[in-house]
């Protein structure tokens, strides 16, 4: 096949990414719940004639990289029988290629000429699938049979007419149905805005030269992902992080990686990662890879094509029966925590070959608080993702509350979200002295307080790292905790990171959720005394903290040059001596916890 | 030529840009003077005072005879970008002071671990908390902490704030909160320091949003109060004492004065000016229907314009360079709020370079060599191939100066840039290879042109296509065969036509409020109760203004369907002419047009209300042609059309030898600017000199 020149690649790569933007666009104004046009919990991808990937609107990475998997199902079943007019769903992670039951994939086949020449392919997270708990996202769940409506890939369309039927039995099976089914139209609207584009384009540069140009892309992607690989040093990295574990005595789940770095391909081996477990935790193996993918694809310091291109020099390994590639029929439902974990993980064993491009470990993953029940007579939903911060970088401060780049989503506005659920929002902050200490401190966790304001409702949470922290690098401390707590009536009680009971709430209850900070990196006590001082000021940290931690004396807002050097050459002394513990004393303190771990309830608004 | 009667009365446009400031005057006569020169960048006005004199000198008019002065700038935009704003302190509700930090958490961009963002306008340490609350049916939870307010006044005092911004929670549902905030604040802090609180900038939902426009507004009002002060003065100092309007974001003007109140409405005052100014022209030529594309020497702009009236957005944000219309690339900057002309930019300039990289594919921009060290051809000290260097190179703009002269052009130094840059490295021949680089140019701008267009449901081919700017008419022909755009249309002064857009600009105000509500079940009577509520302030606060008996007012509203988070605007008919079902029914229209469905019986809200009063510009900018050069310019040159038509001997003419029309290929070289007319292309000549280009042949 010849090659295409230059230009007409450029203008079809433009057109190409224009396509999966627009579908982007489109989706978000026509959405019907705040979880995909105000969280943006969805994705938009465009892929070729093969159904390879060949576009990413700009959304969430840790999507992305599940739709070759979803694809290639697709393309297997319904080769030789696609019409025109058809479309496809499906959310079943066992045996079509989904993730987990609340995202919906819908997919529509391009014809030109009378051939599928591309595929438009959406997914959303879906306010609300059924099963035990309002939102679909209870941890407690032990097999998928409990955790909603199950979409096995099937046409939603078929030629133009609407599969009636399974919108109907889903209407029946999901809490919110305007809104599922609503956001089910945004994705068809979506597939037909990427259709007309797509029409275009073929009708301008014909079917052979688009198919040309598509090649050439995924070769130029698969390129520099070669290079990438080939700049780090060959050999075996290793790695291991933890789940915190699920219930109120919870046993940590493992993470253990090895990255095998051989010229320019490299095998990513997650042997030794726990078994699955009995609760909505386990991760169906194309999110494994997903997460695989967008790590290596963060090394890619060049702006490349986002194609399957670069996804093929890695290859994975996932053993069955693990958290990270289960067998039927495990639960899966709040499984975006695997992925989050298992990018932390790869990226560890990513730092020790390329020390000077990764980052220390960032909040870990979004939390996810949901709460649903019944208010003035009506059911509502309410569910979001708390996003956090990033770990210190080589060259700078981790971002403080930006989205976790696997997951490029967006908060929901206090004030609508007050005029759509019954529910106040208290606070929503940074939280005082929550960030791990480094030359280049972490990102500062975000704080957010809902005060529930319905008659009752259940409430139900996937959070992490209590007890395993973002780990700092080269000399950097660790983040701080998360801690969700429940205020009633004057008396507090701690939360499990992933309870596995269900919570039942009621109006008047208030519940703290604090996130993790990020890690930092390098030591502390080569931070400029400058930036110390700055974060003093803006009341980040504490003058204490700035002596404590980072051996920086602020007085009457200045900065106390002599001191600080005595300060800084006791510390160096001391370091040895566990000192990787006293941020982590600083912090609980402003959280209002005393060192038995009681939290006083008067303390709950006074950190921010 | 000094033939201006002493009785000619002049309205003048004057729009500073970068590189520089254009001058349009336009006589009671009917006449027009254009004038360019160089921007003072360390005092904008100085340029202005130096044009308006050497004017005044050359066409010998007294400065008396100088009726009305209208601006465009871009003080608002450079401050913010510069980080040269008022030290800001910020006041809002207890637990809230990182909502102005956190924004929307979102990044505008994937996989990238070397993200930056802008730092927030206001320090962490100069945003201090109140305890209230109000929730979002207005209702007091909790009512103001009287001495939460003065300790956090004390402290704003204290740290020397020149302005303060205060943004409570759901203050647009119940302004009372802030209102007490603002009054006391008032009373403590020095007078001259500038108080703004968000009822007023924007009583719209949307925490964030409204915060962060407040804020913009507070920072940018010390500068702006200062440069039209300055402006004011100098103007007055050499005489000229008529009243200066200055263009909003929006398109319409204001005086002075009012811009004191709202400097954040003059963000984006000058890119508006030339889609106003299109869509003036465009009415008149009976083209309303318009994509507008300026092009200049760092950047490029799209617009559309659709029965005449542009494209507005609220989805804005500053501060973060570039201006992509799309919310999917917003985060890195600061949100605004505010109606603005639905621009979108993107970094192709004549000053973009031209790179290679090591796969062998081709880029061009975002990094510009802007104005100094310029293209190569310029000898200026730049040495990286630009597109200017590409254009020189195909025969496209004149190998040996531009703007009359005033700017020297060397064809060898362009010629040995591209080769050693581009032609070189992908083995093509340079010819080939500059092509290349003109062609992905126009690929990068026909993103903006589709982020204004298909991205909103628009299909370009409905559309004329409207170029002006230094670059715009060289690159229009290229853009509009890419879109498949069968028509474009170039105005005469096409170099300066922002400044002619602001001739033609209207007195324009707009209240808004929001105000949610089921549409089932909703009596029209409480809609028309609202809109009397906004049309009574909308004219108190434009009782005062010359010509108010022909104000206009537009109602409109803003809707979505239940559930929806996003809404679209639609028209409403005036006092006793509209009702419930018919706005159903052209909401319904444009959701349908826009994304390509919707039903009139599915459940709607009502959003936010809206009335826009307008006053029509006076006549504008008619052109009858006389006065145009005829005839050939520079005889003809060897310009090179791509691998298909080669290099062709084309004629150079001036517009004025258009008339009957003529095939291209052709160049017609101005003083502003030069057209390009490829083979396969007509060029005529159309109402009040413009030039219409339409492709002959596919």
């Amino acid at each position: 096949m010849s090659t295409p020149d230059p230009i007409t690649l450029e203008v079809v790569h433009n057109a190409l990414d224009s396509i999966a933007d627009e579908m982007a666009l489109v989706l978000m104004r026509t959405a019907f719940s705040p979880v995909v046009r105000d969280s943006m919990d969805y994705s938009t991808g465009f892929c070729d004639r093969h159904g390879q990937m060949v576009a990413q609107g700009l959304t969430t990475a840790l999507h992305l990289g599940s739709f070759p998997d979803m694809m290639s199902v697709l393309c297997k079943k319904y080769a030789g029988s696609m019409r025109d007019g058809d479309l496809f769903v499906l959310n079943d992670p066992y045996g079509s290629g989904g993730m987990h039951l609340p995202d919906i994939y819908i997919v529509k086949p391009l014809f030109f000429g009378g051939s599928v020449e591309g595929y438009a392919a959406t997914l959303v997270h879906h306010t609300d699938m059924g099963g035990i708990t309002p939102g679909s996202t209870a941890v407690h769940a032990t097999e998928i049979f409990q955790e909603g409506f199950r979409i096995p890939l099937m046409r939603l369309s078929d030629a133009g007419e609407e599969n009636d039927v399974l919108l109907t039995l889903l209407a029946a099976n999901v809490r919110v149905p305007d809104k599922v089914l609503g956001d089910i139209r945004a994705q068809i609207a979506s597939c037909h805005g990427a259709a007309r584009a797509f029409t275009a384009l073929l009708a301008r540069y014909g079917c052979t030269l688009v198919r040309q140009c598509i090649d050439r892309l995924h070769e130029i992607s698969e390129a520099h992902m070669r290079e990438t690989i080939s700049a780090l040093p060959d050999g075996t990295y290793r790695f291991e992080d933890y789940i915190d574990g699920f219930g109120v005595d919870p046993v940590p789940i493992k993470f253990c990686v090895a990255v095998a770095v051989s010229g320019d391909t490299v095998t990513v081996d997650w042997t030794g990662t726990s078994p699955q477990v009995a609760a909505a935790i386990n991760a169906p193996g194309p999110f494994i890879r997903s997460a695989t993918y967008v790590a290596f694809r963060c090394l890619v310091s060049a702006r490349i094509p986002n194609t399957v291109g670069y996804m093929r020099p890695i290859h994975v390994i996932a053993p069955v029966g693990t958290i990270v590639n289960p067998r039927f029929p495990a639960a899966c439902n709040a499984r975006g925590i695997v992925g989050f974990r298992a990018i932390d993980t790869l990226m560890g064993a990513l730092s020790q070959a390329a020390p000077q491009r990764v980052y220390a470990a960032g909040e870990g993953g979004a939390t996810n608080p949901s709460i649903g029940g019944m208010h003035d007579g009506k059911p509502f939903v309410f569910t979001e993702t708390i996003l956090g911060s990033w770990g210190g970088r080589p060259d700078s401060d981790g971002l403080d509350g930006a989205a976790n780049l696997a997951a490029n989503q967006s908060n929901q506005p206090v004030e609508t979200l007050e005029c759509n659920a019954p529910i106040e929002i208290v606070d929503y902050a940074l939280a005082l002295n929550s960030s791990g200490p480094g030359k280049y401190r972490g990102g500062m966790a975000v704080r957010r307080t809902y005060r529930v304001l319905a008659e009752s409702g259940v409430f139900t949470l996937r959070s992490d790292r209590r007890s395993h922290l973002p780990y700092g690098l080269q000399g950097g401390y660790s983040g701080t905790p998360s801690y969700t707590v429940i205020l009633r009536e004057g008396k507090t009680k701690m939360l499990p990171v992933l309870p596995q009971d269900k919570i039942d709430v009621q109006r008047g209850d208030v519940i703290v959720h604090v996130q993790p900070g990020g890690g930092g990196f390098g030591s502390p006590l080569e931070r400029d005394p400058a930036l110390v001082l700055e974060d003093v000021l803006d009341g980040r940290i504490t003058v204490e903290y700035a002596r404590g931690v980072y051996g920086v004396v602020v007085a009457d807002c200045e900065l106390d040059w002599v001191e600080t050097i005595k300060q800084r050459e006791v510390l160096r002394m001391d370091r040895p001596q566990g000192h990787g513990q006293l941020h982590l004393d600083h912090f609980a303190r402003s959280f209002g916890m005393d060192a038995a771990g009681n939290v006083f309830g008067t303390a709950l608004s006074s950190m921010h | 030529m000094k033939s201006n009667a002493v009785g000619t009365r002049y309205r003048v446009a004057v729009d500073i840009g970068g590189t520089f400031t254009d001058f349009v005057l336009r006589g009671s006569e009917g006449q027009l003077l254009t004038y360019k020169l160089s921007s003072t960048t360390d005092d904008y006005g100085r340029a202005i005072v130096q044009g308006l004199r050497s004017l005044s000198a050359e066409h010998g008019f007294a400065p008396e005879q100088v009726v009305e002065i209208v601006h465009g700038t871009t003080v608002g935009a450079n401050t913010v970008l510069e980080g040269k704003g008022a030290k800001t302190a910020l006041i809002t509700t207890h637990g809230f002071r990182d909502v102005l930090e956190l924004r929307r958490v979102r990044l505008a961009e994937l996989y990238n671990m070397n993200y930056v963002r802008s730092a927030p306008l206001v320090q962490r340490r100069y945003r201090y908390e109140v305890r209230e609350r109000i929730n979002f049916r207005g209702d007091v939870v909790t009512p103001l902490n009287v001495e939460d307010l003065e300790r956090a006044l004390e402290l704003v005092a204290k740290s020397g704030a020149e302005s303060v911004a205060i943004c409570l929670l759901h203050s647009y549902a119940n302004a009372a909160h802030e209102k007490l905030v603002e009054q006391r604040a008032r009373e403590v802090l020095p007078a001259d320091c500038f108080v703004s609180a968000s009822y007023r900038v924007l009583p719209e939902i949307q925490e964030y949003e409204r915060t962060s426009t407040t804020v913009i507004n507070a920072y940018i009002g010390p500068a702006i109060r200062r440069y039209c002060q300055r402006l004011r003065e100098s103007l007055s100092e050499a005489g000229f004492h008529a009243p200066i309007q200055i263009m909003q974001s929006s398109g319409g003007i204001l005086s002075i004065d009012e811009v004191l109140q709202h400097p954040a409405q003059i963000l984006e005052s000058g890119p508006a000016a030339g889609v106003i100014g299109a869509a003036t022209v465009g009415i008149r030529w009976g083209e309303p229907n318009l994509l507008t594309v300026d092009m200049g020497g760092t950047t490029a702009k799209a617009a559309l314009i659709e029965d005449g009236r542009p494209g507005k957005t609220n989805e804005y944000e500053v501060g973060a360079g570039i201006n992509v219309s799309s919310k999917l690339v917003k985060g890195r900057g600061h949100a605004l709020k505010l109606p603005v002309i639905d621009i979108s930019e993107i970094g192709a300039g004549g000053g973009s370079i031209a790179r290679v990289s090591s796969h062998a594919t081709l880029s061009v921009g975002p990094d510009s060599a802007g104005a100094a060290p310029g293209p190569a051809c310029y000898c200026l000290g730049g040495n990286a191939a630009t597109l200017t260097d590409a254009m020189v190179a195909l025969g496209y703009v004149n190998p040996r100066y531009l703007i009359g002269g005033a700017l020297k052009i060397s064809f060898q130094d362009a010629v040995r840039a591209l080769q050693n840059d581009v032609a070189h490295q992908l083995n093509l021949p340079l010819l080939e290879a500059a092509h290349g680089v003109y062609t992905l140019a126009a690929t990068t701008m026909t993103r903006a042109v589709k982020a204004v267009s298909t991205f909103r449901g628009r299909d370009p081919r409905d559309f004329t296509l409207f170029a002006f700017g230094g670059n715009g008419p060289l690159m229009a022909a290229e853009i509009a065969s890419a879109l498949d755009i069968k028509r474009i249309r170039i105005p005469r002064f096409a170099g300066l036509f922002s400044a002619v857009g602001l001739l033609n600009a209207r007195m324009e105000r707009e209240v808004s409020r929001t105000w949610l509500r089921s549409m089932e079940g909703l009596a029209y009577d409480e809609v028309e109760q609202q809109f009397r509520l906004l049309e009574a302030d909308l004219w108190e606060s434009c009782r005062s203004l010359e010509r108010s008996d022909q104000m206009k007012l537009q109602r409109q509203a803003d809707l979505r369907y239940h559930g929806q988070a996003f809404e679209l605007t639609v028209d409403v008919l005036p006092s006793g002419a509209d009702n419930a079902i018919r706005i159903r029914k052209a909401f319904a229209k444009e959701h349908l047009r826009t994304y390509g469905h919707g039903a009139e019986e599915d459940p709607m809200d009502l959003v936010t209300l809206r009335v826009v009063a307008s006053l029509p510009a006076e006549a504008g900018m008619v052109e009858d042609g006389s006065g145009l050069a005829t005839g050939e310019a520079g005889s003809s040159r060897r310009v090179y059309f791509g691998p298909h038509f080669q290099s062709v001997e084309t004629p150079v003419l001036h517009r004025g030898a258009l008339e009957g029309g003529i095939d291209g290929p052709l160049v017609i070289e101005e003083h502003d600017t030069t057209i390009l007319v490829p083979p396969a292309w007509k060029a005529m000549l159309g109402s009040e000199a413009s030039v219409i280009l339409e492709r002959s042949a596919k």
